[in-house]
């Protein structure tokens, strides 16, 4: 399975919603429910089913999707 | 100089006229020294140094850090500019509420303190520009922004004198391009700034310090009431404290956009929040967003693996620190606590809270709506006693004689519970009180468009545009209190 549709699979399950369809350029803005509280639970659903870490930086300057996407990529890949 | 006093209205125009006039590579200059005039205006030349020191050290850790290559390098920067900056801070404001703390825990604990008693020092406008220079250096780690190379626009961007002794706290990324940009006059924006100064001036003299009256009435000796008198007394802080850093704000922002300088708008109808962490979206929202941005979400993140318990002690601390930052007092601590607690309780509360409304089919009525705003309203008026009161002592009286007698039951029953908040000041200040408050809500409904910058000020009728320059200008002229003691409350932070 593509990393996105796994990034969507999680999406789904953290804001209890099917029907999202995320892409790249997606910001909190353009997910409802998804507020400083909410992202906490995305980020450790993220952190446990890819079994990565991110660090304070990265948390701290993800602006979209497209973001999360490279971060995870560049975090599998090494 | 007090933004409502005649030396800032002298002031202002000048230097704008200098400012107009100015070449443009000049016109930085201008600025600075008009704000180093400002600032040295109040006659406490420590001040000046302390301003000097601050720019000059985020100065030097902003280029050292972009300089510096490793990562460990890079945070021990970081790390030094903040606590350089923290120092300064804690150094100004918070010596004699450490030292006499530390005085009353050693003779709690029967021990021999050699601890001194610290004199206080003056420290307007010092908590702003600290937490700007370390909004700027955390920006420049997380490479969000370049470092300023030019050391006159970086003290700029911390001393602009509209928003410097109370801000709005403003991000480098959101000023320095403003301040680095040619000017370019613009009828329509002079226009509106003179009239969002004049605005703001309106809140402040004509409502704020009028609410003030009763207010003090009521506030500087508490123990004299009991019932209704603390209830609006309570109420009247909320709207006053609301007016007096409104109005300020306004005028902060109109006297920028005289400079082509649009500030951060502070404040968006913040009573109508329907919940405690909406109304954080609402009130000061330049400084929550730095609590937000700086404080909570680092920590939420570093204890993200305790769920919403981490998200909860986060909410504490970053709001701890807010109560902190306003003051060396324990009412201040115990403010920001509660605002803390009562986001805190929110995380747990939520799941559930959705549940129940729908249950209750409620959900997205109006009549959920105003419960809401209600309940908000009064979490933070609760809050406010704390920030109000001088000691917890009194905080606690007010909160334990809301209640005492019996509710008034018939008219000549109320008029005789709050004739005690009328003592001091009479109806007729009710009066002028009231008929402000109407014009206020008439501006608003004429500025609601204007602010969200959707609508111009030449698309508004010509007659509307006059009356209510007039309205504004007979209040403040004829209404306005002009007391030498009544300065903006939020100056003291």
């Amino acid at each position: 399975m593509e990393l996105q549709e796994k990034l969507n699979e999680i999406f789904c399950q953290v804001f209890d919603d099917d029907d999202i369809r995320i892409l790249p350029e997606m910001t909190a803005n353009d997910v409802e429910g998804w507020d400083s509280l909410s992202h906490v639970n995305l980020i450790v659903a993220i952190e446990s089913r890819f079994g990565i870490d991110f660090s304070q930086k990265e948390l701290l300057t993800f602006k979209d999707v497209g973001d999360l996407l490279n971060c995870i990529r560049g975090k599998i890949a090494s | 100089m007090p933004f409502n006093s005649l030396n800032y209205l002298l002031f202002l125009p000048i230097v704008y006229l200098v400012f107009h006039f100015a070449p443009e590579r000049a016109r930085w200059v201008v600025l600075i020294v008009a704000s180093l005039f400002f600032y040295a205006f109040l006659e406490v030349p420590y001040l000046l140094a302390v301003l000097l020191l601050v720019a000059l050290t985020s100065y030097g850790f902003g280029i050292w850090l972009d300089r510096a290559r490793s990562a460990r390098a890079r945070r021990a920067l970081l790390w030094g500019g903040v606590a350089a900056n923290v120092t300064i801070l804690v150094a100004m404001k918070y010596l004699p509420f450490l030292s006499e703390n530390l005085r009353a825990l050693a003779a709690l604990l029967a021990l021999d303190s050699q601890i001194q008693p610290v004199r206080a020092f003056v420290a307007i406008g010092v908590s702003y520009y600290v937490f700007q220079a370390i909004s700027y250096l955390i920006d420049i780690y997380l490479e969000l922004e370049k470092p300023e190379r030019h050391l006159g626009y970086f003290a700029l961007y911390l001393s602009f004198f509209p928003k410097m002794l109370q801000g709005p706290i403003e991000r480098a990324g959101d000023l320095l391009p403003q301040l680095k940009k040619p000017y370019r006059f613009d009828y329509d924006n002079v226009r509106y700034g003179l009239l969002l100064f004049l605005l703001g001036l309106f809140k402040k003299v004509v409502l704020a310090d009028r609410l003030g009256l009763y207010v003090d009435a009521v506030y500087n000796d508490v123990h004299s009431f009991t019932g209704l008198p603390l209830v609006l007394a309570t109420y009247a802080y909320a709207l006053q404290i609301y007016l007096d850093f409104s109005g300020y704000t306004d005028m902060a922002l109109g006297a920028a956009r005289l400079f082509d300088i649009k500030l951060t708008q502070n404040f968006n109808q913040p009573y109508l929040a329907t919940s405690v962490a909406d109304f954080w979206r609402r009130w000061h929202i330049s400084f929550s967003r730095w609590i937000l941005d700086y404080i909570f979400k680092p920590l939420q993140m570093q204890w993200r693996n305790w769920k919403n318990w981490g998200s909860a002690a986060a909410l504490v601390a970053a709001f701890l620190v807010s109560g902190i930052w306003h003051g060396a007092s324990w009412g201040f601590v115990v403010w920001g606590g509660l605002h803390g607690l009562y986001m805190a309780g929110s995380v747990f509360y939520r799941p559930y809270q959705k549940k129940l409304h729908k249950a209750l089919g409620l959900e997205k009525t109006r009549l959920l709506r105003c419960w809401q705003v209600l309940v908000t309203f009064h979490l933070v008026c609760f809050a406010w006693i704390f920030f109000r009161t001088s000691t917890l002592a009194d905080a606690v009286y007010v909160i334990r004689h809301f209640a005492v007698g019996a509710p008034p039951t018939s008219l000549t029953s109320l008029k005789v519970a709050i004739k005690p908040l009328f003592m001091s000041t009479g109806f007729g200040e009710f009066k002028v009180l009231l008929a402000a408050a109407f014009v206020l809500l008439i501006m608003n409904q004429l500025l609601c468009g204007l602010r969200s910058g959707s609508a111009s000020l030449s698309a508004i009728p010509g007659y509307r545009r006059w009356i209510s320059y007039y309205l504004l200008a007979v209040g403040v002229v004829f209404f306005g209190m002009y007391n030498s003691a009544s300065s903006f409350i939020y100056l003291q932070f």
